[in-house]
């Protein structure tokens, strides 16, 4: 029977690439990305004191923007951490006013991990959460500049 | 007037692009061609086993009709079994996250989606899929619906180019499909996934990870296998994400730079494809011509989209800026994939007005393998207008256009806007619409109108999304997508196949590969594809860029 | 040098001019009668045109019919435009009317020549004798014999198998000159013998004559559609379809989303789009192709042979009546060894007198112009003339000392017109008998007791630049050589180059040698020619070019001819061929004028591209009619007005784009019935003139017309 024939080794034919497509292919790539690019692979996640507190892909918004850069929320996503340079020197004013972080760090940690949106120019933006860990990692010496924001936090 | 800056970008972009696609279609050749290539070693075994399994007689050569029953049939075998992964996802491995299955009219649209190479989403991919989900009910089409407009392209191109030996016909579909994936799709989606993965799009099976932010919320960080579905959803012009929120998505699109490798990783294959139809015809210049008109289309969606001033704004990923979500919207519908890396309604009308365009055309150049084929349908059209201008019977490659010919071009061209139209219509007539809240304005038009285009063009991308997860609108548009994927691949293959044996004269009086032709063909293209929609495009868009509506966000 | 039909070739054929002859109270009724639903659905566009039409006069009427979508105050306007949409449609009857009717006058000038007349038919009785019965022309039948003398109308097509006369083909092909039929020939009815008498067997029956089949085909309205009027018509339907389905859209979104768009001008609107024009036009263009062929005397079997002939890659000519008149002619005397001119030319001069071919009589006329008249004038009275034969390559003839002799035709025609009255006498005395031989110069040599020095250099020499050579002995001496020349038709060398130019290879094909076949398609600008041609070399040319996928057409008027013209793509008889030939062939030439092959594919050519200019034409129209409706379609939505790029009010604009519309009809009638002007070119440049004419142009052009006919309508008193 030439249409049941056709018919089985159609089936067959889609449950082999089901299966090298759908199974197989991903399985090696996630093998391959855990072991060339583990840090990548598994979503860039943010630490802060050896505890996972997110991934510097998403964003998070802070329930006190007075201490720590907060991410804007009308994104296509809504989950971007990425703020423009210039919503990060404003926020940057407030925080410098309630931590008393000097301006210059702030300005500085902006300046110096800013991005453009086409590479070399473009948006200059900067990830919020990246300026975050940076400042706690900066201060994580300075107990109460820590503390007080860790707190602040929540923690 | 845009900074000279963004054309830079746009022609550094072209150029890479357009220069791999070249390279790769020398490879391609080789390929569908069956000659030596450095993958044999390995593939030939590997493809000989696929073959035993399944039992197919890979010298066997098809005509038009087996080859288009043997791609829809293995069509039909792929949604099937997505509709059944999706379907039973909750009784289903892989679902690290417990997600429930999806309701019959979500899976039966999802399977229709993937299957046609639309990936209009419906569902939510983050939100609701397993992991099983995302890579057998989504991944594995995405491959073969990709793999199908690849085997269709070869198809064509083998029938338009004309019979090169005794026996020979279209080609089996089979070994096409195979050939694609495990030659083509497989080892380029491997690079690009490694690739983005060294770029931070995650790769993991192990569940999303929940933790607890700066500020003491829980967060729920997403990771799953993402890169391995990107590299495949943009290299095959599929554009179902991952996420919801599509190539905007952080995880799916972390940097300019992955959002640059994305934007050129879906023009690669198509543009590719164009190059291969010179070359399996040995005729480098024909391919040319094409790649011409589709870029020059492509460049004229630019221009317009261009025209008013985009910034940063809402709806837009800040990463990305102002222009980056223009082009890309651009791009993405310009080539069918439908990923997106905005909100489309952030979108200025106008280059809402240009996605139509892209979307309305589907050859700019269109989606992987069908991009090439429906600017071959327009070629036949164009090329009997105005060919009789010369004072010949009008050629195209040599051979005479008939009547039949023009008989299947015009219901290929004819059906494009019955199956736009008429569910356009129906969604508001039936109430459809207006259960969504929209009411009478050009905004829902617009919205309701790109949902059956993006649909009808297979290409994918949504105002709607989730939320027209409504039975109406799964089972119309998954109609509309099936109508849109299969109708013109079956026309197109028909006249292929009447091509193959046709005479081909000794002397090609008006010449296709020259400088002219693009130009021809594009107006003809304008006149009668995108005038055709104009009265539509005038009460959605165009209106709405008129009367300074916007999109609500 | 415009390429247009030639111009009253022969006195029955009107000159191509429009409206002559036709009759316009019978084209007014005819076109009212075609307006008929039943008979318009032939033409689907135009049947959708008169649709909506119905559907406006019923929204004129009753204008409460159509809720949300007609309203009372509007009623003047649906009036005006159902009135222009009916007008529409007419426009395009008449263009068929008046296409058809002209074809008719055409046929009806052909038809004349057919008038009834008498025949003698010959009847064999039983004692083996013949009786002649005088019969009507009409009751004769294939295979009867019939007896034609001097005088008589030719009743019917027939083959002479008796007799040599002088038939006056004028009537039929134009050419005043009479022709001389003998055995085999074929003569055409409504020709006339103008001297002696032939017996003719009929071979077709009065119905099946040429005459009567152009008359027939010309005349038929259900002449079949040619392959690319078929595509042509698909493409057609296919864009009404479109359009339609459009028209449905707007209506329905139009209720649904309430955008208050009025029905009447969403149909015109959808009017406007259809492809009325080429819709209009396309049957009259078709027909006036046949037309045009009949105007240059050749009977097309169908359109689609016309179709083909403008596909051609590759014409094969014959040289001789296509690229040389006639016969070639003698053109001087080269006497050889110790002979002198006078020798030679004498020599030639008698061998010729009884010579009745063109080269001989051609020798006599060169003869007497250079005064070699030879006094043994008196000898040729008892000369016993040997006649060509293929065997010997060679004529010639003995001369006997005699006292009277009649002139042959040839000569006494020459002595009558160059008054010739003087009597000759012999320069050199000739012995008892004297043979004297001429033809070709291997033939003579063959024959000759000795070979004079320098005669294979001069036979070369004659050779290579294009003349043939022919050798003349007296006994066996070779006196000299006398070089033969073709005469190149008038005209032909620029036919020649526009085939060129427009990628048409001509091939000559030629019984000469090489060496002059390659002379004379040198001098004419051919660059492939087939030279020592015999009669199956044409059939094998045409399926070698067939086998390289060209399309060919060739002449031909032999039996001979008849595999090859069946084989050609297009093969283009000579009426005054063979039944075989005509028989074999897509065309016949009634003027049996052999470069006419290249006016065909002329007209072939024209013929697609009228079509592909016209269709071309309507569709770029749409982009100004978009543009002229889309922007006041809805009358609720006035943000649209920036799209106004015409500025015109709802109505004016509505109307103006249905005038237009219906107005470039007429306008492009005289286009559709002479068809594109054209110069021989290359293909791409026609391409590229035609592109920037109708579509460039046909994007242009409405722009400037809608917003003039608006100004006009505004102007002229503002009737909305």
């Amino acid at each position: 029977m030439k249409v049941g024939k056709m018919i089985s080794g159609t089936m067959r034919l889609a449950l082999v690439l089901a299966i090298i497509c759908g199974l197989a292919f991903p399985a090696a790539i996630t093998g391959i990305g855990q072991a060339l690019f583990p840090y990548q692979a598994n979503g860039e996640l943010a630490q802060v004191n050896n505890t996972t507190v997110g991934s510097y892909l998403i964003g998070q918004s802070t329930n006190n923007s007075h201490y720590l850069f907060n991410v804007r929320n009308d994104s296509a996503s809504g989950v971007d951490p990425d703020i423009t340079v210039a919503s990060a020197l404003a926020q940057a004013q407030v925080i410098h006013n309630s931590t008393g972080i000097s301006m210059a760090y702030l300005a500085g940690l902006i300046h110096n991990n800013t991005h453009y949106s086409m590479f070399f120019f473009g948006t200059a933006y900067v990830d919020s959460l990246y300026l975050n860990i940076q400042i706690i990692d900066h201060f994580h010496n300075t107990v109460s500049v820590y503390g007080k924001i860790y707190n602040e936090t929540g923690k | 007037m845009i900074g000279a800056e963004y054309l830079l970008i746009i022609a550094l972009v072209w150029t890479i692009i357009i220069g791999l696609a070249w390279g790769l279609s020398k490879y391609l050749k080789k390929v569908y061609e069956n000659e030596k290539t450095f993958l044999d070693w390995i593939l030939n075994p590997v493809e000989s086993f696929i073959y035993r399994i399944i039992g197919i007689d890979r010298n066997k050569e098809m005509d038009w009709k087996e080859y288009f029953l043997a791609l829809f049939s293995f069509s039909i075998m792929t949604a099937v079994i997505s509709f059944l992964v999706l379907f039973f996802q909750g009784f289903l491995p892989l679902n690290p996250m417990k997600f429930p299955d999806l309701s019959w009219s979500l899976a039966l649209n999802t399977a229709m989606s993937i299957s046609s190479n639309t990936n209009l989403q419906h569902y939510g991919g983050g939100s609701s899929l397993s992991y099983l989900s995302q890579m057998v009910g989504i991944q594995f089409l995405q491959f073969t619906s990709a793999a199908t407009g690849l085997a269709v392209a070869v198809a064509i191109f083998r029938g338009f180019s004309g019979k090169k030996k005794d026996g020979a016909k279209l080609g089996n579909f089979y070994v096409d499909l195979v050939k694609s994936i495990t030659r083509v799709l497989i080892p380029l989606s491997l690079i690009s996934a490694v690739i983005l993965i060294a770029f931070g799009i995650p790769q993991s099976l192990s569940g999303y990870s929940i933790v607890q932010t700066l500020s003491g919320a829980a967060q729920i960080i997403k990771v799953g296998p993402v890169a391995s579905l990107v590299s495949i959803m943009q290299l095959g012009t599929n554009g179902g994400g991952y996420f919801s929120a599509n190539s905007a998505y952080p995880l799916q699109n972390p940097s300019p730079l992955t959002n640059y490798l994305e934007l050129g990783m879906m023009m690669l294959l198509p543009t590719s494809v164009i190059f291969l139809f010179g070359r399996m015809l040995g005729k480098k210049g024909e391919g040319r011509s094409i790649v011409l008109a589709s870029y020059g289309l492509y460049a004229i969606d630019l221009a317009i989209a261009l025209v008013p001033v985009f910034s940063l704004g809402a709806g837009m990923e800040t990463r990305f800026g102002g222009f980056s979500p223009v082009f890309w919207t651009v791009t993405t519908t310009a080539f069918t994939t439908g990923s997106v890396n905005t909100s489309l309604a952030a979108m200025n009308p106008i280059v809402i007005l240009s996605a139509f365009m892209g979307m309305i055309i589907q050859a700019t150049p269109g989606g992987i393998g069908v991009g090439a084929m429906y600017m071959l349908m327009y070629v036949i059209i164009t090329v009997f207008i105005v060919g009789l201008m010369a004072g010949k019977t009008p050629e195209y490659l040599g051979a005479k256009i008939n009547a039949k010919d023009v008989k299947l071009a015009v219901l290929g061209f004819l059906s494009h806007p019955i199956i736009i139209l008429i569910p356009t219509a129906l969604a508001y007539a039936t109430g459809a619409v207006h259960a969504l809240g929209f009411g009478n304005g050009p905004v829902g038009f617009t919205q309701v109108f790109y949902e059956f285009t993006s649909s009808a063009a297979n290409n994918g991308s949504d105002f709607l999304g989730t939320e027209a997860n409504t039975v109406f609108f799964n089972v119309s548009t998954g109609i509309v997508m099936w109508a849109g994927r299969f109708i013109p691949i079956l026309i197109m293959l028909a006249i292929a196949g009447r091509m193959q044996d046709r005479k081909r004269s000794a002397e090609i009086a008006l010449r296709t590969d020259n400088l002219v032709f693009p130009v021809v063909l594009i107006a003809s293209i304008f006149i009668l594809a995108v005038l055709t929609f104009f009265p539509f495009l005038s009460i959605g868009p165009i209106l709405m860029h008129l009367g300074g509506l916007k999109n609500a966000l | 040098m415009h390429f247009n039909q030639k111009r009253n070739r022969g006195k029955n054929v009107p000159p191509e001019s429009l409206g002559e002859s036709v009759s316009w109270p019978y084209v007014i009724k005819d076109s009212l009668l075609r307006l008929n639903p039943i008979r318009l659905i032939k033409n689907p566009v135009m049947f959708v045109v008169e649709l909506s039409f119905i559907v406006v006069l019923l929204m004129t009427i009753a204008p409460g019919a159509f809720p949300h979508m007609a309203h009372q105050s509007d009623r003047v306007f649906y009036a005006y435009v159902a009135a222009i949409l009916i007008v529409t449609v007419w426009f395009s009857t008449i263009s068929d009317s008046f296409a058809e009717a002209r074809s008719r006058t055409t046929a009806a000038s052909l038809k004349k020549l057919e008038k009834e007349g008498i025949a003698r038919r010959i009847r064999e009785n039983e004692a083996g004798g013949r009786t002649i019965e005088m019969v009507k022309s009409s009751d004769l039948r294939k295979g009867d014999v019939i007896l034609i003398e001097k005088g008589d109308q030719i009743p019917i097509d027939a083959e002479v198998v008796e007799g040599i006369a002088m038939v006056d083909e004028s009537l039929l092909t134009g050419e005043s000159a009479g022709v001389r039929k003998s055995k085999g020939d074929t003569v055409i009815g409504g020709a006339t013998v103008i001297s002696d008498s032939i017996v003719a067997v009929v071979n077709v029956n009065p119905d099946e004559t040429y005459i009567s089949k152009l008359v027939k085909m010309v005349e038929s309205s259900e002449r079949p559609k040619t392959p690319n009027e078929v595509a042509l018509s698909i493409l057609l339907l296919g864009l009404t379809g479109v359009f339609t389905i459009i028209l449905v859209a707007l209506i329905a979104l139009s209720l649904l989303l309430n955008l208050g768009a009025d029905l009447s001008v969403l149909i015109a609107l959808y009017v406007c789009l259809l492809p009325t024009t080429i819709g209009a036009l396309l049957p009259a263009i078709g027909i006036s192709g046949i037309t045009r062929m009949s105007k240059n005397s050749i009977i097309a079997k169908s359109g689609k042979a016309v179709e083909t002939a403008g596909d051609a890659d590759t014409i094969l000519l014959d040289k001789t009546g296509t690229i040389t008149v006639g016969n070639r002619l003698a053109h001087e005397f080269i006497p050889l060894g110790n002979h002198t001119e006078r020798e030679l030319a004498e020599a030639a001069f008698l061998s010729s007198w009884n010579d009745d071919t063109p080269e001989g009589r051609s020798i006599v006329e060169l003869a007497f112009q250079r005064k070699f008249v030879p006094r043994e004038y008196d000898a040729l009275r008892e000369g016993v003339h040997e006649e060509f034969s293929a065997v010997t390559r060679r004529s010639g003839i003995t001369l006997v000392d005699s006292d009277d002799f009649t002139l042959p035709k040839g000569g006494r025609e020459f002595f009558q017109r160059h008054r010739f009255r003087k009597k000759f006498e012999l320069q050199t005395p000739l012995t008892e008998e004297t043979i004297i031989h001429k033809g070709a110069p291997d033939a003579i040599r063959e024959s000759a007791s000795s070979v004079p020095e320098g005669y294979d250099e001069t036979v070369t020499k004659i050779t290579s630049t294009g003349g043939t050579p022919i050798a003349v002995s007296i006994n066996g001496d070779i006196l000299g050589l006398i070089y033969f020349k073709d005469v190149i038709k008038q005209g032909i060398m620029e036919k020649i180059l526009g085939l060129k130019k427009m990628g048409i290879r001509p091939v000559m094909i030629t019984g000469d040698h090489p060496l002059t076949a390659k002379s004379i398609a040198g001098e004419v600008g051919i660059d492939e020619f087939v030279a020592q041609a015999k009669p199956e070399t044409k059939y094998q040319k045409v399926k070698d070019e067939q086998a390289e996928n060209r399309i060919v057409a060739m002449i031909g008027d032999g039996t001979n001819d008849a595999p090859a013209l069946a084989a050609a793509d297009v093969g283009l008889a000579m009426a005054s061929g063979t039944f075989a030939a005509k028989d074999a062939a897509n065309m016949v030439d009634l003027e049996s004028n052999p470069s006419k092959i290249i006016d065909v594919v002329m007209l072939g050519k024209q013929l697609l591209m009228t079509r592909g200019a016209v269709t071309t034409f309507s569709i770029t129209n749409d982009v100004a009619k978009y543009f002229a409706i889309v922007p006041v379609m809805f009358a609720s939505i006035s943000a649209l007005d920036a799209l106004n790029i015409l500025g015109l009010s709802p109505h004016i604009a509505v109307l103006s784009a249905l005038i237009f519309n219906a107005l470039v009809i007429p306008a492009l009638i005289p286009i559709a019935l002479k068809g594109t002007r054209f110069r021989p070119q290359s293909t791409m440049r026609i391409f590229l003139k035609n592109l920037l004419l109708y579509g460039v142009g046909g994007v242009l052009l409405p722009f400037a017309a809608i917003k003039l006919i608006a100004v006009f309508l505004v102007f002229s008193g503002g009737v909305l």
